[in-house]
């Protein structure tokens, strides 16, 4: 009985001992690839935070007005952020080859459904920038057009263009990513035609006066509205 | 080695109608763009300030062509006694002793100032003409007069850039008169008081000089480049004048009376101008001398249908709702004063010439570090005009020409005295941290 505890535990300790002695290796060449990882994550890094101090990227960035959103959502500048992430998603990459050579049962599905899934990320990443940017930049175009030509609640048509836009990139983006895909598609259809529809709705209700005066502007007598606002020559 | 075919960017028809020309002494160019109607009356003006003051000079009309077919019916150029390219005019009492060119340079669709201006520059420098001017048709006062004003400094004077001086209404040209004349006079030393015309003389040295710079496809220039010409000549070893054509034709409604447009225009060409030419007044002091041909600059004061009330509105409403766009603009303290502007009641209202020189200091200074969209930014600019209109009607209501005068020549001042704070906030670096 005794000898056969003995042989048991002896097995025990050489099956640990084989394992530790299979894994020890494995786990070294995992912590090498990913200090390699690391220090290529930082070459890169540095490297691209030069090259798009080159581009100019944040200038780019503040004119379009991505960096105010970025700084209410208190993240970095343009450049760092892109910088930061190429470094994340680098190093994360190296660690996930690393761990895979551990040889974890079940772990490489994981790992090659999530290296997948990154190009979706990012192209979601940018839709979003994107959207961010364009947003910002005719929610702006929109609102000067409107104060300079006098029009009331020039702010209010500047913020329904910028929200527009944004329910827009954020449903693209969702549906890139995959998410809930139908009920996104739906729920901006919605949202959107049920805007529109109170838009259309209000003005033709509340804003009858307001569209007569916009048509005659347009196509009635030019005259009658120049003399209205006369300003002096300015050249 | 290269042919002149292969060097030039002018159309092949053009080409051989400048090669059957040959050399000239003077050139006037003349687009007939939205003034089909007006084209005949203005060639024939010129063709009789040819023959009345340059009778035995070689001369050319170049005519830019938008490539509407009604033009083809209006030029007096193509009508069938005359060869395409050479007229002689019937005398009015004097006849020129040389033949009156015509050129038509045709475009498929109308060019824009800046492509017809290089155009014009590009048949000088290869008809080596001496002096050129370029005149609009819709200018109602086109006279023998006036072209032969133009024409002769540059010809016979040996001026480069030729500016015209006008008699107007005291209260037009207030863009004029308030920024674009004492900014330009207080940072490039040229005095000169209608940077943006449609009617200017140069030289064919000047003609050349610009041709050669390879700034062509900018949109600053594209739009109005005669400011540009003229900025250039500064700092160079060029000569200006200013010469007095009677009195200033009023606008055709369109781009040139809608203010935001005409500040994208100006002072979108003027900050563009600030950027390129900074050397010129970052760090040293121009001084160019201006002579001036006649009277100097003639204010009228009829009475005027202006309604600075609604301007007054659009002030206050612009300040309030561009708010975010002006604080990102505009130094903290400017804004501040800016703001506080608003709650002043209509009747005592007063944009003080300091604020307005800080405020378009600040202006160029975002500009020249992009700190929003260009574009945006010149727009963002016309409510604080038009806050400075409504305080120049309201102190200027019953001011003498000479009050005003004085007036002016106080705001030239104050832009000159705050210049330190422009070459601060410009060679400031905009640390974009977000």
């Amino acid at each position: 009985m005794r000898q056969i505890i003995l042989e048991g535990l002896e097995q025990v300790y050489n099956k640990l001992l084989h394992m530790i002695a299979e894994f020890l290796p494995r786990f070294l060449v995992m912590l090498i690839i990913v200090l390699i990882g690391l220090l290529v994550a930082l070459v890169l890094r540095y490297i691209l935070r030069a090259l798009l101090g080159l581009t100019k990227l944040d200038r780019v960035s503040e004119q379009s007005g991505a960096s105010r959103v970025l700084r209410m959502a208190h993240l970095p500048s343009m450049s760092e952020l892109l910088s930061r992430s190429v470094f994340w998603v680098t190093w994360l990459g190296f660690f996930l080859v690393g761990v895979s050579v551990l040889g974890i049962p079940g772990f490489q599905e994981q790992i090659s459904r999530l290296f997948r899934f990154l190009p979706e990320v990012f192209v979601a990443i940018l839709i979003m920038f994107l959207g961010v940017a364009i947003a910002n930049f005719l929610s702006r175009t929109a609102l000067l057009a409107a104060v300079n030509a006098g029009h009331p609640s020039a702010r209010i048509l500047s913020w329904a263009i910028r929200f527009v836009i944004w329910i827009l990139a954020i449903t693209m983006t969702l549906e890139e990513l995959g998410l809930a895909r139908q009920t996104v598609i739906s729920a901006f259809s919605i949202v959107f035609g049920a805007t529109m529809l109170g838009l259309a709705i209000a003005f033709g209700l509340g804003g009858q006066d307001l569209a007569r005066r916009a048509l005659e502007r347009y196509f009635g007598d030019a005259k009658k509205d120049t003399d209205k606002g006369k300003e002096p020559q300015p050249l | 080695m290269r042919t002149l075919a292969e060097d030039t960017f002018l159309a092949d028809d053009l080409l051989r109608q400048l090669m059957s020309v040959g050399e000239v002494d003077l050139l006037v160019g003349v687009s007939c763009h939205n003034a089909l109607q007006q084209l005949g009356e203005a060639v024939q003006a010129i063709e009789r300030s040819f023959q009345q003051f340059f009778v035995r000079q070689r001369v050319v009309i170049v005519n830019i062509d938008g490539g509407d077919k009604d033009t083809q019916q209006n030029d007096p150029a193509n009508s069938p006694v005359a060869h395409p390219t050479q007229t002689v005019v019937p005398g009015h009492g004097i006849t020129s002793l040389r033949t009156i060119n015509r050129v038509n340079a045709t475009f498929s669709v109308p060019p824009a100032p800046g492509a017809a201006l290089r155009t014009l520059l590009a048949a000088a420098d290869l008809l080596r003409a001496r002096a050129c001017a370029v005149v609009s048709p819709a200018t109602c006062n086109l006279t023998p007069d006036s072209i032969a004003h133009l024409l002769r400094p540059a010809f016979q004077d040996k001026f480069d850039f030729v500016a015209p001086l006008y008699s107007r209404h005291k209260f037009q040209g207030l863009l004029a008169r308030n920024l674009v004349y004492p900014m330009c006079r207080a940072l490039f030393g040229a005095g000169i008081r209608e940077l943006y015309t449609d009617e200017y003389g140069f030289s064919g040295r000047l003609a050349s000089s610009c041709l050669s710079q390879n700034i062509w496809n900018e949109e600053a220039i594209q739009a109005r480049p005669e400011a540009w010409m003229a900025l250039s000549a500064t700092g160079s070893n060029y000569r200006f004048c200013q010469t007095f054509l009677g009195e200033k034709p009023p606008a055709a409604r369109g781009p040139a009376t809608d203010i935001v447009e005409v500040l994208r225009q100006t002072v979108g060409t003027l900050f563009w101008c600030l950027e390129t030419r900074q050397s010129l007044w970052l760090d040293g002091e121009p001084s160019p001398s201006l002579t001036t041909f006649g009277p100097d600059h003639e204010l009228t004061t009829e009475p005027s249908n202006l309604d600075p009330h609604r301007i007054f509105e659009m002030f206050r409403t612009g300040v309030t709702e561009l708010e975010p766009i002006l604080s990102s603009i505009l130094d903290p303290d400017t804004h501040c004063e800016i703001k506080n502007l608003v709650a002043i009641e209509e009747g005592k209202f007063r944009f003080k010439p300091d604020l307005w020189v800080r405020t378009l200091y600040d202006f160029a200074a975002s500009y020249h570090h992009s700190v929003i969209n260009r574009s945006h930014l010149v727009q963002a600019l016309a409510p604080l005009y038009r806050g400075m209109t409504h305080s120049f009607l309201l102190e200027h209501s019953d001011s003498s020409p000479a009050e005003m005068e004085a007036a002016s020549e106080m705001l030239c001042s104050e832009f000159e005295l705050q210049k330190p704070y422009l070459r601060e906030r410009w060679k400031t670096n905009v640390e974009v941290t977000s």
